[in-house]
């Protein structure tokens, strides 16, 4: 895509080692896949945990699943979900040049980030209250099982992870908005918009898979 | 490879509303108490098609550069194989039940 309207197109961005900015756009957003790809062998490990300890103590997933409410883990999904909504009708204002819409789109993505967390913080409250804290700290009497305490530091490590890389990405949306506000994107330059909002999504897949591996066990 | 695919707005509401209706799906199945393997089968089988969902039509994988699609594709095929590999030790000890 070479049409060039030379006087029109803004180029501040443009690196010196790229061809055009195509290529620039294209090189970082591989390099953000790449970087995704890690991420899935990280929280990886911790889900071959999850199986591993799963297969071993089947009936310890059924009862401390219980001390879970559903309720608040399935807002806590539809929050998410509409977060990615949000994430990608940002970027959609940044291809078009709408440059309110885009920090309109990243303030609502931040709220929603922000409500996750409440809720979370709320969960986690209510268990420490209780003594359900992980490994050797665990002290709560009402899960019928000697093994309890291994389901909750694994739920806690899960969520845990999830957590830091939803507060991440606040400080991501934050920054983002930051350079909006300075006129740094435009439709020919939103990288930063399009790769934040790829690490976000995966933020969004890795909960869609911890809501009913954790929260829908009955 | 388009690296700029532009999504109407309506059909991005359409994703959404499609990933919130395999939510409340993924919530109702539980009412009905599918007997034990295939209920994680399920649980697991709906987690799996709103990733797809979120990544082909939110990451624009479905527009992307198929090697993007390659490593998303690799990602998945080697944790699998991380969980394969990791089972083929912990199903199968004779005293499968270590102290922690």
């Amino acid at each position: 895509m070479a049409g060039h309207s030379a006087t029109e197109e803004k180029l501040d961005h443009l690196q010196h080692h790229f061809i055009d900015s195509d290529q620039q756009f294209e090189a970082s957003k591989m390099g953000m896949w790449i970087f995704l790809v890690t991420e899935i062998l990280f929280f990886g490990g911790l889900f071959v945990a999850y199986i591993v300890y799963r297969a071993w103590y089947p009936d310890l997933y059924l009862l401390a699943s219980e001390q879970l409410d559903t309720f608040w883990g399935a807002v806590n999904t539809f929050v998410l979900i509409g977060s990615s909504l949000t994430v990608a009708m940002a970027i959609r204002s940044a291809q078009l040049n709408q440059i309110k819409g885009l920090i309109i789109n990243l303030w609502i993505t931040i709220g929603l980030a922000c409500v996750f967390m409440v809720i979370k913080y709320f969960e986690y409250a209510e268990k420490f209250a209780k003594g359900i804290l992980p490994g050797s700290y665990y002290s709560y009497e009402g899960v019928a099982h000697e093994k309890a305490n291994i389901f909750f530091s694994i739920y806690y490590m899960m969520t845990g992870l999830h957590g830091v890389h939803v507060i991440i990405g606040i400080g991501l949306m934050l920054w983002l908005v930051y350079k909006a506000k300075k006129k740094v994107f435009h439709s020919g330059y939103y990288t930063p918009v399009e790769i934040t909002g790829l690490y976000w999504h995966l933020v969004d897949i890795i909960w869609i898979f911890l809501f009913p591996l954790l929260y829908l066990i009955d | 490879m388009s690296g700029h695919h532009i999504s109407s707005a309506k059909f991005l509401w359409g994703v959404g509303i499609t990933l919130f209706m395999l939510t409340i799906l993924t919530v109702a199945v539980t009412w009905i108490h599918i007997p034990s393997p295939w209920n994680v089968v399920v649980a697991i089988a709906i987690a799996v098609v709103k990733a797809l969902i979120v990544s082909a039509f939110f990451m624009n994988l479905y527009w992307e550069s198929k090697f993007n699609v390659l490593l998303f594709v690799m990602s998945a095929a080697f944790f699998l194989l991380m969980i394969g590999i990791t089972l083929l030790d912990t199903l199968y000890r004779n005293d499968p039940i270590p102290s922690f």
